[in-house]
């Protein structure tokens, strides 16, 4: 009798456990004691909870830090889904303005920043750039410290035993560039008699317009502005310039005479370096540091003749003049939610943490790691201990990911190994001032446009899809209008139109 | 355990109370049987009715930090915006034709490696093929993906060359529009058809061995047998689950879809799940996604009543 009245009971109870366990949370006001960041990671495995660095760091600033790393991939992904839940960090790496960051943060879900950052209270916070730090706003209002990464990063990264083999120099402008990748398909350039050679290698990129893929490069090169052009006061999408045209018919050719690789739009993007090592390939457009990276690959392979492959070149003129494409010179921001950090004083302390994240003895655990653990300093320089690879890497894939940097970057820096590898770090530095001068911005970066943040990814997917398949030779210029009115009469007239009032705003 | 359930005839239905003490004498007979149940209704409250109270969000603007209830009523404007949306159209065709393939070409080849298997008669070749078989089941789309790209790797890849050679092209499958969908299908054909085939060879294995015998001694021979004896008495869990399948047609599976397409098929791969998860999980467009999913389970829901009515309209046995 007894058991049987027990058990809807049970049930309720059951019930009762699983659906508390769901809307957890509680609202505090006392002083933050943890303070909790969501970050993505991009190293093999993300750094334990309370690691070294993490202990270093939470005695440094005198809270106990603890991180939520999310691997990268599924970063954007993840911020969506946290935005939507109830446990929400105190603070959130965002990586890009999409719907769920612009609307909760117009509602008013994140600490607008702007005075509190321009105060001066937090001397380490005060943005070394102030343009970056306007263009992570949302129209002007400021949500968070910004991530500073360098402005300049596209070069050219050829081989270079083939154009010694041709006796070629690396390239300066976009027609170099051409007959560079014409002689690296039909002269054989590995001198091996056989026709088992292309000039520039591409992958798959991701459906989207404006960043950083190879296709980018060429346009801005070309001078079709970077995303959208400023022509007379207005703004104009950059697709729908001569310039563009001119960039995307030069891309074609690279593909109708086999320049490029046959699979260059479906190539997974880890693929990359491969055909450049097997010596299939011999151009990528890419970050520099993917120099760096190849030369260590040639380096495992062979210590001896490592230094031989691999010649770097800085952004190329092209026909309409010189113009280099930047990066957005950050990566995101740090926003503090209000459900984590709810009153004034916890703000403070938070933006008083970030301040002390930001000093020269956190950015060096940071992208350094543990002095006289994983590395030691010679000479002002951080010297890596071989030994402690994996730790580094640990470091350098996640922790570094979340330094912001933004009042000046004053760790220790890398010692290379070698004299090649110390000569390409210099020739990087001087490319980065070089090409610094030249760069085109995007004169949009701040402004947020309502429709931009509901329809823009179809709307990017729609003209960045278009740009391959032209390029393939699947449409032809009639097909291409045909993409560009489509993206008119489905949002890009409203994005339009509200851009172009908010850019009037501006000045 | 249904003619335990059916031991007891319908009280008469007089007064409440005396239903209400039934009830209860019900519950305490069966309490083991309620007991055993409890998981699942757990399972079904917590995930399956308890979210559906979040899908009035496609009605609203909804904004999370504002809340479920704090959000702006906007009524139909996003099931509006979704049907007027300019890629509606090419939506439709391509999720209908994925669908299609699924359901006219994968769903009966099920059927037909069952019935061969049961045809096999050495024990021992039948059961390794039948393991051999569900394998592909076990791997993630992910995997499997990724070994059509090395098999379809330009220049290298096996079924690339095969192919190639065997229609005299020079064509990259992977980003041919023409072979997205017979790649679909190949991957969907090799990874679930054995899995699908287990319910059949169940149901099989329930058929009276005598007609065969009978059937054998009137002079049928194996076609005869399939045709008249195999295929009719299987015919039951054929419709149950063709209508059960149609529950689901819509749903295209996001993640092959996702990771086959590219730039250059695009225009022949973006099916609703892909479409959800650009527009609900990468721009967090919730109530936008929440509207697209509804509309599906909607038609979902009428394919169900519909080919189940169909189904006894044919004096067949329907799912309700």
């Amino acid at each position: 009798m007894n058991v049987r009245k027990r058990i809807p009971i049970v049930v309720l109870a059951v019930g009762g456990l699983v659906l508390s366990a769901c809307s957890g949370g509680g609202d505090d006001s006392d002083p933050l004691e943890t303070l909790d960041i969501m970050a993505p990671f991009y190293s093999e495995v993300p750094p334990e909870e309370d690691d070294p660095i993490d202990e270093a760091l939470s005695e440094l600033v005198g809270h106990d830090i603890s991180v939520q790393w999310v691997p990268h991939s599924e970063y954007g992904d993840k911020v969506n889904v946290t935005l939507a839940g109830d446990d929400i960090p105190d603070v959130m790496v965002i990586e890009d303005k999409n719907q769920s960051f612009v609307q909760t943060a117009e509602a008013g879900g994140f600490w607008d920043l702007t005075d509190y950052l321009a105060s001066g209270d937090y001397p380490n916070l005060v943005a070394e750039n102030p343009e970056v730090q306007e263009a992570t706003s949302v129209n002007g209002t400021v949500y968070g410290v910004y991530r500073a990464r360098d402005v300049i990063r596209h070069s050219v990264i050829l081989r270079a035993d083939w154009l010694d083999n041709l006796d070629m120099d690396p390239p300066e402008t976009t027609d170099d560039l051409m007959e560079i990748a014409r002689a690296f398909t039909e002269d054989d350039p590995d001198g091996n008699g056989e026709d088992d050679t292309y000039g520039m290698i591409n992958i798959e990129w991701p459906a989207a317009i404006g960043t950083g893929s190879p296709y980018d490069a060429i346009e801005v090169w070309h001078g079709a502005g970077n995303v959208w052009k400023d022509e007379g006061g207005t703004l104009t999408p950059s697709f729908e310039t001569p310039e563009w045209k001119q960039a995307v018919e030069y891309e074609r050719e690279m593909v109708e005479n086999g320049y490029l690789n046959p699979d260059y739009a479906t190539m997974a993007p880890e693929d990359w370096n491969t055909p450049f090592l097997n010596g299939e390939g011999g151009i990528i457009v890419d970050v520099q540091s993917r120099a760096s990276q190849l030369v260590g690959l040639f380096k495992e392979q062979d210590p001896e003749t490592f230094d031989q492959y691999v010649a770097l070149a800085g952004q190329l003129e092209g026909p309409n003049g010189t113009y280099s494409m930047p990066t957005p010179g950050h990566k995101g921001i740090l926003a503090i939610p209000k459900s984590g950090v709810q009153t004034e004083e916890q703000l403070e302390e938070v933006l008083t943490t970030l301040n002390n994240l930001n000093s020269t003895e956190a950015q060096n655990l940071m992208n350094n790691g543990i002095e006289g653990d994983n590395y030691t300093v010679e000479d002002g320089v951080a010297v890596r201990d071989p030994e402690r690879q994996d730790f580094t890497d640990q470091v350098t894939g996640a922790w570094a990911q979340l330094g912001m940097n933004v009042a000046g970057y004053n760790a220790y820096p890398l010692a290379k190994e070698t004299e090649f590898e110390q000569e390409l770090e210099d020739l990087r530095l001087d490319l980065q001032s070089e090409d610094l001068e030249n760069a085109v911005f995007n004169p949009a970066a701040s402004l947020v446009s309502e429709t931009y943040t509901t329809n823009g990814v179809q709307l990017d997917t729609m003209i960045a899809d278009a740009r391959i398949q032209y390029i393939d030779g699947q449409i032809d210029d009639a097909g291409l209008q045909d993409v560009f009115d489509q993206w008119h009469s489905s949002g890009g007239d409203d994005v339009l139109a509200e851009l172009n009032d908010l850019y009037s705003e501006l000045d | 355990m249904t003619t335990v359930l059916k031991v007891d005839p319908e009280p008469p239905r007089t007064r409440p109370g005396a239903r209400r003490r039934r009830f209860l004498t019900d519950v305490v007979r069966y309490r083991w049987l309620i007991f055993m149940m409890l998981p699942g209704i757990v399972y079904f409250v917590l995930f399956r009715f308890w979210p559906m109270y979040g899908a009035h969000i496609a009605f609203k603007n909804y904004i999370p930090f504002l809340g479920i209830e704090g959000s702006e009523w906007v009524g139909l404007a996003h099931f509006e915006e979704f049907f007027t949306n300019p890629d509606f159209p090419r939506l439709l065709t391509n999720t209908l034709i994925v669908a299609s393939l699924s359901l006219f070409i994968a769903f009966p080849l099920t059927i037909v490696l069952a019935l061969l298997l049961n045809e096999l008669r050495l024990t021992i070749l039948k059961r390794t093929v039948q393991t051999l078989v569900y394998i592909p089941h076990f791997l993630s789309w992910t995997v499997v993906v990724s070994l059509t790209a090395l098999l379809f790797a330009i220049g290298n890849g096996p079924l690339w060359t095969f192919f190639n050679d065997l229609f005299g092209t020079d064509s990259n499958m992977l980003a041919d529009p023409d072979w997205f969908r017979p790649l679909i299908l190949m991957q969907m054909v090799w990874k679930d058809t054995g899995w699908g085939t287990i319910i059949f060879l169940a149901a099989l294995a329930g058929v009276d061995q005598e007609q065969y015998q009978a059937a054998i001694i009137d002079g049928a021979g194996r076609w005869q047998r399939v045709w008249h004896i195999t295929l009719p008495s299987i015919r039951p869990v054929i419709i149950i689950l063709l209508i059960l399948q149609t529950g689901r047609f819509l749903d295209t599976g996001f993640e092959q879809i996702y990771l086959m397409s590219n730039s250059l098929n695009r225009d022949v791969a973006d099916v609703f799940d892909t479409y959800v998860y650009f527009t609900g999980i990468q721009q967090g467009a919730y109530s936008y996604s929440t509207a697209i999913g509804l509309s599906k389970a909607l038609v979902g829901v009428v394919l169900i009543f519909g080919t189940n009515w169909l189904a006894k309209r044919f004096n067949q046995q329907g799912i309700f």
